[in-house]
């Protein structure tokens, strides 16, 4: 189960890299542009609201879709191992930021003293990091022969899953 | 309003034509005819799958042009009267369906590249798991919009 070329290597990359990207947009909203349907008007990047709702929907797909793009013709010209490596050490981190972004929370909503720096960000994202290198440098040598097309749903049932949990004060209220 | 809802149904007539293609060709993939047989069932399952792809991406896409479009209605209307009712698993349901709908159209390149001719044999298998997981993107979002339809009502 190999990718055996260009096309399918920028297919799969765009994929992978589209389902983070838009991910990461929809959290730190960062869309290219703003569109009021009320008044049908078009801003460039993230604007308030004016006359009725904004919406952004578009607007992160069209920056997820830029940054693809990019990367996933980038990813055409890197040797495929280095290209599986990347996305095991991207995939790697992202879980692993998930999983102790989410202990530090947990620690700091049953601490009995207040642990302030369990809510920030960064020092989680720096031990994902951390993980991911050594995750990615210890994992078997026929791991990275090939780029593995099973990225291709995995990731996006990952980012679909982030998404998910995102929406859960609809669910909850 | 005529407008909207016309294309609300041509969207939701899209939809019901993609539902059945993809259906057809995850089933035909996943659970293949060994032998010939004159069952309703097997019959189901023994059409060809590559002969489904591009009518799958187009219907797709043309699917979800409809969707964002209408969207733009639904978000000042039919969804201020939702949270105004207070439906607000209406409204993440619908949330999560143009989520849903983003991710199944960035799997397309994929799926696609996975799907031409001739069939690359050590693409089998991602063939069959892409195939299948849009083939659960289009269910998800069918279900949720016809929920979502149903609570608002159609005409209303």
């Amino acid at each position: 189960m190999m990718a055996t070329d260009r096309v399918a290597t920028f297919a799969i990359a765009f994929t992978l890299c589209y389902a983070a990207i838009y991910v990461a947009c929809t959290e730190l909203n960062v869309p290219l542009l703003t569109y009021h349907p009320v008044i049908g008007e078009i801003d460039f990047l993230w604007k308030p609201s004016r006359q009725g709702p904004a919406m952004y929907w578009y607007g992160w797909m069209l920056t997820a879709f830029i940054g693809a793009a990019a990367l996933a013709f980038g990813a055409t010209l890197m040797p495929e191992p280095w290209l599986q490596r990347t996305i095991l050490f991207g995939a790697l981190a992202a879980l692993s930021y998930l999983v102790l972004y989410s202990l530090a929370l947990l620690v700091y909503d049953k601490a009995s003293v207040e642990l302030e720096f369990l809510t920030w960000r960064w020092p989680s994202v720096v031990a994902a990091v951390i993980a991911a290198a050594i995750g990615t440098a210890f994992a078997p040598a026929q791991w990275s022969e090939r780029l593995w097309p099973g990225w291709t749903w995995s990731i996006p049932l990952g980012a679909l899953v982030v998404l998910g949990y995102y929406l859960t004060p609809y669910f909850t209220r | 309003m005529a407008f909207w809802t016309t294309l609300l149904i041509i969207h939701g007539l899209l939809a019901v034509a993609l539902l059945g293609a993809i259906t057809h060709q995850a089933v035909a993939l996943w659970w293949p005819v060994r032998a010939a047989s004159s069952s309703f069932v097997v019959r189901f399952r023994a059409v060809p799958s590559t002969s489904y792809v591009w009518a799958i991406i187009v219907l797709y896409l043309a699917t979800f042009v409809m969707g964002a479009w209408i969207y733009t209605q639904y978000r000042f209307t039919s969804r201020l009267a939702l949270e105004q009712l207070r439906f607000f698993k209406t409204v993440g349901v619908f949330e999560l369906k143009e989520h849903v709908a983003t991710i199944g159209l960035i799997v397309l390149p994929a799926y696609w590249a996975f799907w031409r001719l001739p069939l690359a044999a050590d693409h089998a298998g991602a063939r069959k798991q892409v195939t299948l997981f849009l083939a659960l993107i289009v269910w998800a979002n069918f279900l949720i919009g016809h929920v979502v339809n149903n609570a608002r009502g159609f005409g209303s």
